[in-house]
């Protein structure tokens, strides 16, 4: 059916679900544990800054007053790049010397930058200020080493864990696809099976060959039940022909003997009027028995092999048209309503013109004196409804399941001819083609309807 | 015509073999697969009957055996059984009709005749007559003595099949068949419904009726 593997399939598939899952847990474990380490490092890393900061300030304590400690002041900024350091005087008259400017806001000192020299660090600064030579000293070291701490920590993320995924996201798929593969393999046979084809098998290849793992293992149980089934309806078969067979010879001996029987009486006597009747009752007989293993076969469910696409609309048409001169005789009616457009569904149209026909046949001779029958068809929501109602006695709600069994008779009914297997039939062959058969009230009367699935593309 | 019946019960025999001898044709009878499969393949027949369950040999491997051979000659094949998939069953391998056991000697007479007619170049007519009816089949259009006669498409279709067919009978399955391609036996006499109509308005107004019943068979347009 579905050879073709589309990339929704393989996104669905249990491997690769697994690999994707998997990869998010290392991911979190990987995070958690660079997590610890980043911070662990970064608050050691600012911590040795501080205590760098905090030891070069001893260089300017030694100077005793403000034009002393401008100079070492200036020195060290001309020899400091202030994107790495920082360095600031702040005399109590405001003037400023070093490499930078600060600027009082609010109660911190804000480090901008100094025109002559070099831009400041991108990253911002440990600063460190302290009263000195009655002024303020203003340090300033770069934060730069933690940046690079940071960056250096994702790309050890990134390094360890994207080569990591794409790895386990490629091997899920692969598996995924391979999986895939042999599980629309068995997938197929379960299809073949349910349309009839009993033959079908999981080829060999996908049982074999793979160390009995457990795809095998279920291609390989499905095998021997297909196999089972098989048998089981070949012997079904064989049995039901040669019960046919021996009771259909006899059968049609009777047959054949009762019109010769009737050949030999003379016409318009009672005796001929028995041997006629006899005849009636052996065809009957053998409708009974027809209509019996007809059933069975459809529920045996080998008509779905020839399966192809059969109009309802036209063929209802054409069963309509064929019984609406037997409801005028009957002093009713049979109208049908359908849309212009093809109703397609897929199955055999022999089965469904005997199923509508009798549909229709039990509301001519159950609908009540002068029935009105009205076949009607509809798509709704991608479905196909066939429904026939009539004005009759209907059916007791109780009873409605019960009709749908072999031989199964109303009280009311037994006097009408029919022979109890018209429902049953209907029964069948709605199951054949998993339409929903339902029977309701129509106030008064009978609807039988039935839900067809419209063919989807595949099919 | 020339016939050979293969069937193995003497009773199914006798009554088949009678009936068609009453008709004036010849027939052959063998009671066993083997036997039946020389005789077909030795003879020339106009038709073969030939049963499913047979001993020896069964009757759907004669059938193959025959078509295998290259002999083209209808088949009709009888069968017990009649499910489903046996008619098909039976048409593959190679019969060109397939009579459920029991059946009426008169279904099974017309399906020869019918059968032996094959194939009819027929097709090109474009004017069928019997007596007085006249049936345009281009024009699509049924006169009688002159009279133009309406019917419904269907009943026209009907009345053609009965036509081409002019006098040999039709049952009320080969119309079913034929006229609304159906595969089944309805309960109810919808077949002799639609005859009745059809004989309402060919038949009913004029003195001589054209449309005849074959008790236990079927209809017969007569010329």
């Amino acid at each position: 059916m579905k050879a073709r593997l589309n990339r929704a399939e393989i996104l669905a598939s249990t491997p690769l679900r697994q690999a994707l899952g998997l990869m998010g847990i290392v991911f979190a474990i990987l995070l958690v544990t660079l997590g610890f380490a980043y911070v662990a490092l970064r608050s050691s890393t600012e911590d040795s800054i501080r205590a760098d900061l905090k030891q070069q300030t001893a260089v300017f304590q030694v100077a005793a007053n403000p034009e002393t400690l401008s100079v070492i002041v200036s020195a060290e900024a001309r020899a400091s790049d202030p994107s790495e350091r920082a360095i600031a005087f702040v005399m109590s008259d405001g003037r400023q010397v070093g490499n930078v400017r600060v600027t009082h806001q609010g109660d911190r000192w804000v480090i901008s930058r100094h025109p002559e020299y070099a831009p400041l660090s991108k990253h911002g600064y440990f600063t460190l200020t302290m009263p000195l030579a009655g002024g303020l000293l203003v340090i300033g070291e770069s934060r730069a080493p933690i940046a690079e701490l940071t960056s250096t920590f994702l790309a050890i993320l990134v390094f360890s864990f994207v080569p990591s995924l794409l790895v386990s996201a490629a091997y899920g798929a692969w598996v995924g696809m391979r999986a895939r593969k042999r599980v629309s393999a068995i997938e197929e046979t379960l299809d073949d099976l349910t349309e009839g084809r009993l033959e079908a098998r999981v080829p060999r290849d996908e049982v074999k060959a793979r160390k009995g793992d457990d795809l095998a293992r279920i291609g390989a149980r499905l095998n021997v039940m297909a196999e089972t089934q098989e048998a089981t309806v070949a012997a079904l078969r064989q049995v039901s022909a040669d019960i046919a067979h021996d009771l259909k010879t006899p059968m049609q001996r009777i047959s054949v003997l009762l019109s010769e029987l009737q050949e030999a009486l003379p016409e318009d006597t009672p005796p001929r009027a028995l041997a006629e009747q006899a005849g009636t009752e052996a065809e009957r007989a053998v409708a009974v028995f027809h209509s019996l293993l007809r059933i069975a076969q459809i529920e045996g469910g080998s008509p779905k092999a020839r399966f192809a696409r059969v109009d309802l609309g036209a063929l209802a048409a054409d069963i309509t048209e064929l019984y609406e001169a037997s409801a005028e005789e009957a002093g009713g009616a049979l109208t049908l309503q359908r849309p212009d457009a093809p109703l397609i569904v897929h199955g055999d149209r022999g089965l469904l013109g005997q199923m509508l026909s009798n549909l229709i046949e039990n509301a001519i001779r159950h609908g009540g004196p002068a029935p009105k029958i009205a076949v009607s068809l509809s798509r709704e929501r991608g479905a196909i409804i066939l429904s026939v109602a009539d004005h009759g006695p209907g059916i007791p709600e109780a009873e409605r399941e019960k009709v749908l069994r072999r031989l199964y008779r109303l009280e009311r009914s037994r006097t009408t001819p029919g022979n109890g297997l018209g429902l049953a039939l209907v029964h069948a062959v709605a199951g054949l083609h998993e339409a929903e058969l339902e029977l309701s009230d129509n106030r008064p009367g009978l609807i039988v309807s039935l839900r067809f699935a419209a063919p989807g593309q595949s099919a | 015509m020339k016939l050979l019946l293969i069937e193995d019960d003497a009773t199914t025999a006798d009554y088949v073999l009678r009936g068609l001898r009453e008709e004036g044709h010849t027939v052959d009878h063998l009671a066993n697969g083997r036997d039946g499969l020389t005789q077909a393949l030795g003879g020339t027949y106009d038709v073969m009957i030939i049963d499913r369950m047979l001993p020896e040999l069964d009757g759907l491997s004669i059938t193959r055996a025959i078509r295998a051979a290259k002999v083209t000659t209808p088949i009709i094949f009888l069968t017990a059984i009649g499910g489903v998939d046996d008619r098909i069953e039976g048409l593959n391998a190679g019969a060109d009709d397939y009579l459920v056991k029991p059946f009426a000697f008169g279904e099974l007479s017309a399906r020869l005749a019918a059968l032996a007619r094959r194939p009819q170049a027929q097709s090109e007519q474009v004017m069928l007559e019997a007596g007085d009816l006249k049936v345009d089949l281009i024009a699509r259009k049924v006169t009688r003595g002159g009279q133009e006669i309406d019917l419904l498409p269907r009943e026209f279709s009907l009345l053609e099949f009965l036509l081409r067919r002019k006098g040999r009978v039709q049952t009320r399955t080969m119309l079913l068949e034929g006229v609304w391609d159906l595969n089944f036996d309805p309960q109810t006499n919808v077949v002799e419904t639609h005859i009745s109509r059809l004989r309402n308005k060919v038949d009913k107004p004029f003195e001589r009726d054209l449309i005849h019943t074959v008790r236990g068979a079927g209809y017969r347009i007569e010329g």
